[in-house]
């Protein structure tokens, strides 16, 4: 896999999310607006500015079939843009939020959307056809910290949620009316919304990031502590492989197919995981390059300077002086990456959270 | 009263740690004089990573891992030999001896530092850094 694409949008880069027809992104340039770009004849123009927000959107989602755009924000709103004619029109979804929306999903079906927020809770929205407007339902006092990232499984009834409180969460959202029963046994064995099916404890610290794997079979997340975690068979007696790595921790994941991960995160630079035949998961390479510095420690650009300055005084007080701080040579990204969207089945999307738009496929 | 039962529990568990770090101790001074320190290093650091809450099984584990630590002489040499297994615990224990301030340990500790980090990677530290469950 190599970079396709590269484009410098904006300075900063908090979410993004591409079109149906993979023609346009839509992202936050890191204030309180949307912007949607275009791409016209190989060259992105900015199309649309969605203003509504009165803080940094942190979180946008583009479904792919209904068309519309879902936008969260550290102003504990969110808004369901629809497209009439040239403009995109914003409905406002009441969340009931004392703390900032942290990230947002649509479902398969795209008739909910989830919110993981800053209040401890995750609120699912659905379309309420008597009153023409969303309304919201909130999964409460299940999560001990901010809610970082939430997943739909393919069944559009379970959802994963990672938390601060370094625990990865599956809940049942199934709403009556909007849902359909889809168990054989009857009414009564199905899980009610909110009900929590699985609970996950592998990581000491802040979770982020969680995928299901495209047949919902397998879930991917990570920790703040370089770890990356994979879990099978989510129930009663779950199976998780924990993956250490020697980099710096990774933000989001992405599922390329059923056995390869990319993760992104502070080493700005994609991470491939891949499982074996056996189902045991590693780390392969990254996606970029990476061409270390030849001499002094393997760290690249602001450590080396930092770590020479350490190790220098166990070498009895000789400055080092000459260290030259050394930049990882052929890395795409130049800051941290803190999102990864698939762009379709045969690419996939990251952000870099200083710059630009990289495409790879 | 379950409070005051699992302390009591706790109390006797740390007995038995405490007793268990003394037979390590004795173990590791033998392979000492045998000229083994990356041996001494490896039964040193294994079983520390159970959650001893007891402030003194702490202490008394740091002992003896410091005493260790401050056996090696060849670094390098103790790289080749120790497996990764040993990384994350081991980084957690160069981080406590770096805050005693102990010039001799510091300096031991930032020479041992410098070359599993480069072994290690920086997801090394971090997961020292991130694990406030498992504080040794």
């Amino acid at each position: 896999m190599a970079a396709v694409a590269v484009h410098q949008f904006a300075q900063c880069i908090t979410c993004h999310a591409w079109s149906p027809d993979h023609s346009m992104v839509a992202f936050c340039p890191n204030n309180n607006e949307v912007h949607i770009y275009k791409l016209v004849n190989d060259k992105w123009e900015k199309v649309h500015v969605l203003q509504k927000h009165d803080q940094i959107v942190s979180g946008i989602d583009w479904s792919g079939k209904s068309n519309r755009i879902v936008s969260v924000s550290h102003d504990r709103n969110s808004y369901v843009w629809n497209r009439e004619g040239p403009e995109w029109v914003p409905t406002l979804v009441i969340l009931r939020l004392n703390r900032a929306a942290l990230c947002v999903r649509w479902s398969p079906k795209e008739n909910k959307f989830a919110v993981g927020s800053g209040a401890k809770t995750v609120c699912v929205c659905y379309y309420e056809q008597e009153n023409n407007w969303w309304v919201s339902k909130v999964i409460r006092k299940k999560h001990d910290s901010s809610v970082t990232s939430v997943a739909w499984h393919p069944n559009n009834i379970l959802l994963a949620t990672t938390s601060t409180d370094g625990k990865c969460r599956v809940f049942s959202t199934f709403i009556k009316g909007v849902d359909t029963r889809e168990s054989k046994t009857g009414s009564s064995s199905d899980p009610k919304f909110g009900e929590q099916i699985v609970q996950l404890d592998l990581s000491s610290s802040w979770a982020f990031g969680v995928k299901w794997s495209p047949s919902g079979n397998t879930l991917a997340y990570v920790g703040h502590n370089s770890m990356i975690y994979f879990v099978d068979d989510i129930g009663p007696s779950p199976l998780a492989q924990n993956v250490a790595f020697r980099n710096l921790p990774l933000r989001d994941v992405l599922f390329v197919s059923e056995k390869m991960v990319i993760g992104v995160g502070f080493d700005c630079n994609p991470m491939v995981f891949a499982a074996d035949k056996s189902g045991l998961w590693s780390f392969i390479r990254f996606l970029g390059e990476r061409k270390e510095s030849l001499s002094g420690p393997k760290s690249g650009s602001q450590f080396s300077e930092a770590f020479g300055k350490l190790y220098a005084q166990a070498k009895h007080g000789l400055s080092n002086d000459t260290v030259e701080p050394s930049k990882i040579q052929g890395a795409v990204h130049d800051n941290c990456i803190n999102c990864i969207a698939l762009l379709n089945k045969k690419g996939s999307q990251t952000k870099r959270f200083s710059t630009s738009v990289f495409l790879f496929r | 009263m379950m409070a005051a039962a699992e302390k009591f529990v706790e109390a006797d568990n740390a007995e038995a740690i405490i007793t268990r770090i003394e037979h390590k101790s004795r173990k590791i001074e033998s392979l000492l004089k045998q000229n083994k320190p990356v041996e001494a290093l490896k039964t040193a650091l294994e079983g520390s990573s159970h959650m001893i809450r007891d402030e003194r099984c702490k202490s008394a584990n740091w002992i003896v891992v410091h005493r260790a630590l401050m056996a090696i002489k060849d670094v390098e040499g103790m790289f080749s030999s120790l497996d990764p297994e040993y990384y994350d615990i081991l980084m957690k224990y160069l981080y406590r001896g770096l805050s005693t301030g102990d010039r001799p340990t510091c300096d031991q500790c930032l020479r041992i530092h410098e070359k599993l980090t480069e072994r290690a990677g920086l997801g090394c530290i971090l997961r020292s850094l991130a694990d406030t469950v498992n504080a040794i």
